[in-house]
């Protein structure tokens, strides 16, 4: 099982100091919370797309190719890429060159996106958001997957005779988890083409995460990849820590009851009863963590939120130390048991390449079989 | 499913609104026999509140707007304040909105309100008719309103009777809607992938 942080990358202020961090602080303070995921033993670095203040990171690509020339071993990822309103043929350019630059350290998380302005400002209608979904993904496949392609369809000027340069790391395409909150299409779409599913669950009651994930596995099911309970499957998370639940939840109240997305609304008591935030000790975030599995079932991806808010950069790689000393080794332990041995990991680049060996090994074997007969 | 539900906005207790609501309801189940279920929004106005910036709802508000998605029949009523329907009122119909844009397509609703003097009396079909109609619901013809001298005068009973007959009527003939058949999973309606992408190629 994979774990990691996604960051929004809003430019918010510390609601204790009153001081905003510049953009240029914003987006080192970025870069530092990467390397320090890789340090303390993380597995992904997720960042979003967002192309109005108070965010900075509206070229995520750049921002992970800076990454993965300072990491090693860290899965760079996207929460998410806007599907919608990126030319798929530049996402198709992008992160290969990525995937190329990072040895294959690279998967993506497509997206709609909340921003209902970003449409328009980039030229699209917003009432097309799940067919630009639908119709962008389904090129960006195609792109990675054939060397020249042509194409017409409703939203992009045709293709004709084209190669998306450079091509994919070894002809293998970047793992593509599809993110969506509410709509079951999207689950759908994931299902289809057999990529992940990701559901960012941390503002939302279990409920309703769980029967999006019922969805999208029965849909996979339906589509042959496998059964339902094989299904790539992510989560997100959102956690403060302390020694002392109560000192973290002192420290934490006040950038709670201003942040930019609750603040000013339930109480963070009510909040995490009903979402998956846990304000308190290691040992909770842990218990609250494992509990996912119970409506999740056994799942590969869980990325957790901890820069935002207006958290200090000091707090949060001091957070980010407990996650990856305390937390995340445990989970480790305790997610892989009782873990049915037909559960497959997040798909790697490593193992999609030897999956594709093992498939062209078979194909090579029916061909010499059916060569014999 | 069979339920008749009122949603009453009213914000003293004991109210009137509620007491219209309360009337409504029986003289309605007198036709169908439908149970009766009442949510008061006062109960529920804080998480309504919540719903609002927090984008989820919490569990009494779910169960309120569980109720009203499943409905047969739903009666409305609601004070008037500054010319139209309550802000709760309107804030909890924002909500179920966001919460299931179909929530009410082709339920039968019974409209009402309550004010102070019958000088407001048309908010009925300026305001809550058109939000109804927005949300594809089936507005009954006869709207009740009740001022307050309303309640020691004639006529009230009769509107009231001339309502609930419409309402039991359409809850009767409205009873046996079908929905599409599509693969269902996980409580959701799923449009098989092939269609979506055809639908982009006609």
């Amino acid at each position: 099982m994979q774990f990691g942080i996604f960051s929004v990358g809003d430019v918010t202020p510390d609601p204790t100091t009153g001081r905003t961090p510049t953009e240029r602080e914003r987006v080192k303070a970025m870069v530092a919370i990467a390397l320090k995921a890789e340090e303390v033993g993380l597995d992904v670095f997720a960042t979003g797309e967002h192309h109005n203040p108070p965010f900075v990171p509206s070229s995520p690509t750049t921002l992970l190719g800076y990454i993965a020339a300072r990491t090693e071993r860290l899965v760079l990822s996207t929460s998410t890429t806007l599907i919608t309103t990126n030319d798929p043929v530049k996402i198709a350019e992008d992160f290969a060159m990525l995937q190329q630059l990072a040895d294959g350290r690279v998967d993506l998380m497509t997206g709609r996106g909340n921003t209902g302005p970003v449409y328009p400002w980039f030229g699209k209608d917003i009432r097309q958001g799940i067919n630009l979904a639908i119709e962008n993904y389904a090129l960006l496949h195609r792109l990675w997957r054939e060397d020249v392609v042509d194409w017409e369809g409703k939203f992009r000027t045709p293709l004709q005779g084209f190669t998306s340069t450079p091509r994919p790391l070894d002809g293998v395409p970047p793992f593509v988890w599809h993110g969506s909150i509410r709509s079951p299409e999207i689950a759908e779409q994931a299902a289809y083409y057999g990529d992940g599913f990701f559901h960012n669950n941390i503002f939302w009651p279990a409920d309703h995460t769980k029967r999006m994930i019922e969805l999208y596995r029965n849909r996979w099911a339906h589509y042959g990849h496998g059964a339902p309970e094989q299904a790539i499957v992510g989560l997100g998370g959102q956690v403060f820590m302390r020694k002392n639940s109560q000192d973290a939840v002192r420290e934490f109240r006040p950038y709670f009851d201003n942040a930019p997305v609750y603040g000013h609304g339930p109480s963070l008591e009510d909040f995490t009863a009903q979402t998956p935030l846990t304000v308190g000790s290691p040992q909770q975030v842990i218990d609250k963590t494992l509990s996912f599995r119970e409506y999740a079932g056994d799942y590969q991806r869980q990325l957790f939120l901890m820069d935002h808010a207006g958290l200090p950069l000091k707090t949060v790689l001091e957070q980010l130390d407990l996650l990856g000393e305390q937390v995340v080794p445990v989970l480790r332990e305790e997610f892989a048991k009782n873990r049915p041995a037909n559960v497959p990991d997040a798909p790697t680049h490593a193992s999609l390449l030897a999956a594709r060996a093992k498939g062209d090994e078979k194909k090579s074997d029916e061909k010499a079989e059916v060569s014999t007969v | 499913m069979n339920e008749l539900v009122v949603v009453s906005a009213g914000l003293s207790v004991p109210s009137s609104t509620r007491l219209l609501g309360d009337r409504l309801a029986a003289a309605t189940a007198a036709h169908t026999g439908a149970e009766v279920r009442v949510i008061e929004l006062r109960d529920l106005a804080v998480e309504i509140a919540h719903h609002l910036t927090s984008g989820f709802p919490g569990p009494a508000l779910a169960d309120a707007l569980d109720a009203v998605t499943g409905a047969a029949g739903l009666i409305v009523v609601t004070p008037v304040f500054s010319a139209s329907y309550s802000g709760l009122f309107k804030s909890f119909f924002d909500v179920l909105g966001a919460w299931d844009k179909d929530a009410l397509a082709g339920t039968p609703v019974l409209i009402a309100a309550t004010g102070g003097t019958a000088r407001h009396s048309l908010v009925l079909d300026h305001a809550l008719r058109p939000l109804f109609a927005y949300l594809r619901a089936v507005v009954a013809p006869t709207g009740v309103y009740a001022a307050s001298e309303d309640w020691g005068a004639e006529g009230l009973p009769e509107r009231v009777e001339r309502a609930a007959g419409e309402l039991a009527a359409l809850t009767a003939g409205l009873s046996g809607r079908v929905p599409a058949a599509r693969p269902e999973a996980g409580g959701f309606t799923v449009v098989p992938f092939a269609e979506q992408l055809a639908a982009l190629r006609d």
